[in-house]
């Protein structure tokens, strides 16, 4: 017999079993983030670990003893791509957020972050088609000579410029159209997060509305901005089609910044079909899309603690604000 | 760097300090302020009275144009500081709002330190280090949050009470010098000895600069104001002197609301 | 400003503020200008992107297109187009219901802190680069569960890609109906279950589905996780175990191909064609739904 008290405290009388199915729904998530973790795991176990941080990179197929799995280079093709589109992002970012916050009339900046969020629809497959055919042209005759031209003695800027526009400059430009959707509503949203009576009270100050941007809006949002670039710079780092189709996929350190060049989410969709026959291949390339998920993982456990929940449309999926 | 001539110094003489004369404004089909004209004079304190929605905050928004951030408000009539036009399309709201400061509902404190908050309005025209270490002690002091704060000027201003961060906000107003203080409602959300300190340092204040407070507190406008405009549903109905407004006034509405009749 | 009217107000400044001022207002418009330049540099881009991927494609675009198969070096699109459909149609299968299931359990079901940590984990699959899904859908189903290169491989694992999509949207859709509801709810004795099905359910809807439209758009799109698990083929699909072709997957194998070759690049940018009216349409769905739905909740709100 039940005592009175623990009926008041529970309700109504309740079994554990209650609580199962919700608590089962709620596991799926992490429930497959688990799997993915085993899975690549397991996929890259019985070799020991492949992988080094060195500069030779040598599936060799012929004899299978001799590989060595240095992935500097892709690393270095990594960061060389996410950390420039990252500063454009967060250029082009605060830029749209400004002009929504303070400048433009509402309807106005409706329509125009409407365009922005529609960046974000386009497959990754069709931005790297639109890449490697329309714009690498574009790369290769104009921009870069122009840019190795007249920048030619900033130091990365100088030397052999490729005439085909594949490398870098054009990754890096393919890679912030794709990023700027998320970071620019991110950002955006963190701007609109601070209340209308602090921005109130900088005019009030006889501030114009750029200085209320810089000295009230920017310190309220700066933490909220900081968690939107490391997301944004996750995504970057981790787009895989069409940066494989514009960067060259050259497995060497660049030797300028218009150099052809290679990225870790690259070699692993570039060279997987090449290491079905080879075990040792196949268990570093597994090695290194674990090393890969980690990196991502931190960046956004990371990133999403520092954004927090912006507003009641809180989400880190571009398009549903 | 900021001077501040003395008015008296200015020519022609002015008829009127703050005048406001034929204001309306309008949203649409609605009127929220019909034809209001009212002498706002120099260093003394004005207490705008009346029931919620009766354009109390719109009427001192236009005081120093933050009415024009307002989408879909139609102004007409005059507000003119010594004779000048504050809506004259060839001056900048911005200059403006720099000689008439205003202070608001809830405390809005910049997340930064007390001495930061103080001294915003001087970091914007880059004024020297040790005009700025002057003025903003100078403005702590005006506000009578000075010997609260001077010890540790460097601390969080979110770290201060909800009275201390309104204080502060007067100090941040009063750091750029303005002539004119507007404050809307400042003491609606705090506690009575917050608003109390607030009371004391508003007394203070207008030995040097007129005040403008929006109440709708009976008794904070008796205790702090020298001259009462009663304003209903977008109209004044009477403005005067405090004692004669709140013990023998003239209009039934007026009688009504102060003796508490509806708020 | 009018060298009259300034003189009028510059008894109130010195003229080193108004100097200043000058300076600060002119640094103001200037951003006033260059902001909506900003904007306009943002969209150029995708018009140019829709621009161009019109011109290569349409002039040579026939209804036989989307009723051939691929050859090799000509053909169509046909095989790919129904692989796509058959794909996403069986990611939804598994996306849709999971990923409700999850999303009630984060917006409903769950105390404070835990649904915070099942949308975390929801958001940390987001940001997943879809290799990772790639790989994953190759050895686990693939090759653990010898699956082989199959519909059923690739279906799953773009249902996999999908899922955190639904689940988000749909934690939104349920945490945004009103606190006030299901206090109401629970006080007149109903149960959390009954609550989340009777009232939760309806007035969320159509944010879900706009939720599960926007994870429709994104995962047709979708190329790395159906490169190993779908693998490729120029054929319709007529069971679960065989590979099969998706519109991606076919502007991947062609789109470096020497133009002298065939048509192949031609394909590649109407496959391209096609899928951005598909993604576009979409997200057009996604917003009148959304739109419903918000209008939906301000009645609520009152």
């Amino acid at each position: 017999m039940r005592s009175f008290r623990d009926r008041i405290r529970t309700g109504r009388p309740r079994g554990v079993w209650s609580a199962l199915p919700p608590l089962a729904a709620a596991a799926i998530p992490l429930a497959l983030i688990a799997a993915i973790v085993v899975t690549l795991v397991r996929a890259g176990s019985g070799h020991g670990w492949l992988l080094n941080l060195g500069l030779d990179w040598n599936p060799s197929t012929g004899e299978p003893s001799l590989s060595n799995f240095g992935v500097l280079v892709f690393l270095v093709g990594s960061f060389a791509t996410a950390l420039p589109a990252l500063a454009l992002v967060l250029l082009f970012s605060l830029a749209l957020g400004a002009a929504t916050a303070l400048y433009l009339p509402r309807r106005i900046s409706l329509v125009l972050n409407g365009f922005v969020d529609l960046l974000a629809g386009i497959p990754s497959v069709v931005y790297g088609i639109w890449g490697f055919w329309i714009v690498a042209p574009v790369f290769g005759t104009v921009i870069n000579p122009w840019l190795n031209g007249h920048l030619g003695f900033v130091p990365g800027f100088g030397g052999p410029v490729p005439s085909t526009g594949v490398g870098i400059p054009l990754a890096v430009f393919v890679l912030t159209l794709m990023t700027l959707p998320l970071t620019a509503v991110l950002v955006r949203e963190s701007l609109l997060a601070v209340p209308v009576t602090y921005r109130e009270a900088g005019l009030a100050l006889g501030a114009t509305r750029w200085e209320v941007f810089r000295r009230v809006l920017l310190p309220f949002a700066r933490r909220r901005i900081g968690g939107a670039a490391l997301l944004g710079f996750g995504r970057a780092f981790g787009e895989t089609v069409a940066v494989f189709m514009v960067i060259g996929d050259a497995t060497k350190i660049p030797v300028n910044i218009f150099d052809l060049s290679y990225t870790v989410p690259g070699v692993l969709v570039g060279q997987f079909d090449s290491a079905f026959v080879q075990p040792n291949y196949l268990a570093a390339l597994a090695q290194l899309a674990l090393v890969l998920l980690a990196i991502s993982l931190l960046i956004n456990i990371g990133g999403r603690w520092l954004v927090g929940r912006v507003g009641r449309g809180a989400s880190l999926v571009p398009g549903v604000a | 760097m900021i001077a501040v001539p003395d008015p008296a110094s200015l020519a022609p003489a002015p008829a009127g300090f703050l005048e406001v004369d034929h204001l309306s404004v309008r949203a649409g089909a609605r009127t929220i302020l019909d034809d209001v004209t009212l002498n706002i004079p120099d260093r003394t304190v004005t207490g705008v009275l009346g029931p919620s929605g009766c354009g109390k905050t719109t009427f001192i928004r236009c005081l120093n144009r933050m009415v024009e951030l307002s989408r879909g408000l139609r102004l007409e009539g005059s507000v003119r500081l010594l004779g000048r036009d504050l809506y004259d399309r060839a001056i900048d709201p911005a200059l403006v709002r720099r000689r008439i400061g205003m202070v608001f509902q809830r405390p809005t404190v910049f997340p930064s330190s007390v001495f930061e908050n103080a001294a915003f309005g001087l970091r914007l025209v880059h004024a020297s280090e040790e005009e700025v270490d002057r003025r903003v002690e100078d403005a702590l002091r005006r506000s009578g949050l000075w010997d609260e704060v001077r010890d540790d000027l460097d601390r969080s201003a979110l770290s201060l009470s909800g009275g201390q961060q309104q204080r502060l906000c007067i100090a941040r107003a009063l750091a750029v010098e303005p002539r004119v203080l507007l404050l809307d409602e400042p003491t609606s959300n705090l506690d009575p000895q917050g608003t109390q300190r607030i009371e004391a340092t508003v007394r203070r204040l207008r030995e040097d600069i007129a005040i403008v407070i929006v109440t709708h507190n009976v008794g904070q406008a008796a205790r702090i104001s020298d001259r009462v405009a009663f304003l209903h549903a977008g109209r004044l109905v009477e403005v005067g002197p405090t004692a004669d407004i709140l013990e023998r006034p003239r209009e039934a509405l007026t009688e009504q609301f102060i003796t508490g009749r509806f708020s | 400003m009018s060298a009259a009217s300034e003189t009028a107000w510059a008894e109130w400044f010195s003229p080193e503020e108004l100097g200043h001022f000058r300076r600060r207002r002119s640094i103001d418009r200037w951003f006033g200008r260059l902001l909506p330049v900003v904007f306009l540099v943002a969209i150029i881009p995708i018009l140019d992107l829709v621009y161009w991927v019109s011109q290569r494609s349409l002039p040579t675009f026939t209804w036989a297109i989307l009723t051939t198969n691929p050859t090799g070096n000509a053909g169509g699109l046909y095989g790919p187009l129904v692989g796509t459909v058959y794909l996403l149609l069986m990611g939804l299968a598994i996306a849709v219901p999971l990923g409700i299931l999850a999303g009630l359990a984060s917006g409903v079901f769950l105390p404070h802190p835990w649904g915070e940590v099942v949308r975390g984990a929801g958001d940390l699959l987001v940001g997943t680069p879809s290799v990772i899904l790639g790989y994953f859908g190759y050895f686990a189903l693939v090759l653990y569960l010898g699956w082989g290169a199959s519909l059923l491989a690739g279906g799953v694992t773009l249902g996999i890609f999908m899922l955190p999509y639904v689940a988000r949207t749909s934690d939104q859709a349920f945490s945004s109906v009103p606190t006030d509801l299901r206090d109401a709810a629970l006080g007149a004795g109903a149960r959390l279950r009954q609550y989340a099905a009777r009232i939760a359910f309806p007035i969320a809807l159509p944010q879900v589905l706009s939720g599960i439209f926007l994870a429709a758009a994104i995962g047709i799109g979708e190329t790395a996780p159906l490169l190993w698990t779908a693998l490729f083929s120029s054929y319709p699909p007529t069971q679960l175990s065989e590979p099969t072709g998706y519109l991606t997957g076919l502007i991947w194998n062609y789109f470096d191909e020497p133009p002298t070759f065939g048509t192949e690049v031609t394909l590649a940018f109407q496959a391209a064609l096609i899928l951005i009216a598909i993604v576009v349409a979409m997200n057009v769905i996604v917003r009148v739904l959304a739109e419903r739905s918000r209008r939906k909740l301000e009645g609520l709100y009152g």
